[in-house]
């Protein structure tokens, strides 16, 4: 009996090493090479050609001295801070309008409009691609910031609308009648208790915006030509992705692009994860 | 003041707020999804050649002449194979994996939970751009991947790959995973856990707790996760166009990386473009009605 025991739990405990052994092996998956990736920007590229695997010797910040000057760094990061912020108060702001009227003003035109949203959650950009290119072309605003912004704040309607008209359904509507009986008007309602109350789900929808927005590359990439309407992920490409043979600077180049949503998710590590199960939700 | 007046009055009001709220959303959103989406439809008829869209060389319809070149090109064939191999290691690859990511660290075998979670969703957040040009480097002939199969293999030599897209799904496997850590955990989460325990003190194994009571509470999150995985995969382009721009000699191409070039590469050739992003939305949408119509036939246990 004491054997069966014994021979049990060394049966757990192996079982339960292995666990870890899988977990870490993961883990270290996930995380070596944005390591390989920090360690090797701070060495010159004379020595990653000598040593490509181990910690620098000298660790030297020329390379992203040099990244941030000749990749024109700043203007890139101010122009994605202008169109990520823009379409992310535009998107909450138009969400939470329109959501506030599917979900508590009755009427005959919500089924069709709200489903019309509904399946641009199933559209892809690739399907809008070329007509976008060819429509912002026709209406002059091509190589402009508005005509980044205008698809950008469409695109990410969808998951705002559904996500927002969802929530603030489930706010009391007697709370609204109540208020209506009052004699406050839509508008009034909408600033004083369903913009207040509907504050969670605006997390979430800023969220899923923010991290769609800033990393967009695609779109940004055919609708602009000069570089000063550029954003990082496009500058990143276009300065680290021309270097070819100048890695330290290629690699610092890389950590620039990575360091601004590596700061986002470390502050919003709960909100993000938590943005990312309720956009799931969409099947 | 008579009450049918007021009630009118208030009926306006009423309207009048609802399209004041719907409308600028619905303006922006119609403009550049839904009128695009169905202008692409029409652009893939027609015989428009570039230039002005209205006024300039007139346009005609062509019927599926488009859509015939492109079932008549290898290419397209080549893309689509790639697409479905992306599709297969999303939905039995990284849905897999993740599940089991989440289970290990939901039932709390390990501990760290919240450690091992932030770190393998970590690649999730950064741009695509990034992990492109990060792994296209990293095994590159100069990078660390021969230098680290040197460790354990000294006589490696570094050749071209008889298998190209080998790399570019273990770097798709290697992003995404973690979302799907994410989704599980979050569902899992949403599960009784009383139920679960007593299960277990009623003597169901491990294994009979996953089979028996997880899984199917699990079931509509599988089909939904299925559909993201499915038109996630539809949808690559990012990666792909930073770590290999499609090549070599196109074979590492998608659907999507096929369209960009018909579309933006030497002389455009907008209808045929257009041809194929209507089937790349006709095969998403087919394939999301298989995995619905699986679910009704085969799932269901809840």
């Amino acid at each position: 009996m004491r054997d069966v025991k014994d021979t049990r739990s060394t049966r757990a405990k192996i079982n339960l090493g292995l666990t870890y052994a899988v977990m870490i092996f993961f883990t270290v998956m996930a995380i070596y090479p944005l390591l390989w990736l920090a360690m090797n920007s701070f060495k010159t590229t004379t020595e990653f050609q000598l040593n490509k695997l181990g910690i620098p010797r000298d660790w030297v910040l020329v390379n992203y001295k040099d990244a941030w000057v000749r990749g024109k760094f700043p203007i890139l990061i101010l122009n994605s801070i202008i169109y990520t912020g823009i379409t992310t108060v535009a998107t909450l702001i138009f969400s939470f309008m329109a959501g506030f009227a599917f979900a508590k003003i009755p009427n005959k035109a919500t089924k069709y409009i709200h489903g019309s949203f509904v399946i641009g959650l199933l559209l892809t950009l690739q399907s809008i691609m070329v007509p976008l290119f060819l429509i912002i072309n026709w209406v002059g605003l091509y190589n402009s910031r508005l005509g980044v912004l205008i698809p950008y704040i469409g695109i990410a309607m969808p998951m705002g609308i559904y996500l927002g008209t969802e929530y603030i359904k489930a706010i009391p509507t007697a709370l609204v009648e109540s208020a209506r009986i009052d004699g406050a008007t839509y508008m009034k309602i909408f600033i004083s208790i369903i913009v207040p109350m509907a504050a969670p789900v605006g997390v979430t929808v800023a969220i899923l915006t923010v991290t769609g927005t800033w990393n967009e590359f695609m779109l940004i990439n055919i609708l602009t030509s000069s570089d000063a309407l550029k954003s990082l992920p496009v500058g990143v490409q276009k300065f680290a992705g021309a270097l070819s043979s100048d890695f330290g600077k290629q690699f610092a180049a890389l950590m620039i692009g990575l360091i601004p949503m590596l700061l986002f998710y470390m502050f919003f590590r709960k909100e993000i994860t938590k943005g990312v199960a309720a956009g799931a939700v969409k099947g | 003041m008579p009450k049918a007046h007021t009630l009118a009055d208030a009926k306006r009001e009423q309207r009048r707020a609802y399209w004041t709220l719907v409308l600028p959303g619905f303006l922006v959103y119609i403009s550049v999804m839904a009128f695009p989406t169905i202008f692409s439809i029409f652009l893939s008829l027609s015989d428009y050649s570039g230039g002005k869209l209205f006024g300039g060389k007139p346009v005609h319809l062509v019927g599926f002449k488009w859509y015939q070149n492109l079932f008549a090109d290898e290419y397209f064939y080549l893309a689509l194979k790639n697409n479905m191999w992306i599709v297969l290691v999303s939905v039995f690859g990284q849905i897999p994996l993740g599940f089991f990511l989440a289970y290990v660290l939901y039932r709390g075998i390990v501990k760290f939970a919240d450690f091992f979670q932030t770190m393998i969703y970590l690649p999730t957040v950064i741009s695509t751009v990034v992990i492109g040009i990060l792994w296209k480097s990293f095994f590159a002939p100069y990078g660390a991947f021969p230098e680290l199969v040197r460790l354990f293999n000294p006589q490696y030599e570094y050749g071209i790959s008889n298998h190209p897209m080998l790399p570019v799904l273990f770097v798709i496997l290697w992003m995404y995973t973690g979302m799907y850590l994410i989704i599980f955990i979050a569902n899992l989460q949403k599960i009784d856990s009383a139920v679960i325990e007593a299960a277990r003190i009623d003597g169901a194994t491990e294994g009979q707790t996953l089979r028996y009571i997880i899984l199917p509470a699990l079931s509509g999150v599988l089909v939904t996760t299925a559909i993201l995985a499915i038109s996630g995969s539809l949808k690559s382009f990012d990666l792909i166009f930073v770590m290999t721009a499609g090549g070599p000699a196109n074979r590492t191409s998608v659907l999507s990386i096929y369209m960009f070039d018909k579309a933006f590469k030497g002389a455009p050739r907008y209808p045929l473009a257009n041809a194929i992003s209507t089937v790349m939305v006709i095969i998403s949408f087919v394939l999301i009605g298989l995995t619905k119509w699986a679910e009704s036939k085969f799932g269901g246990r809840e």
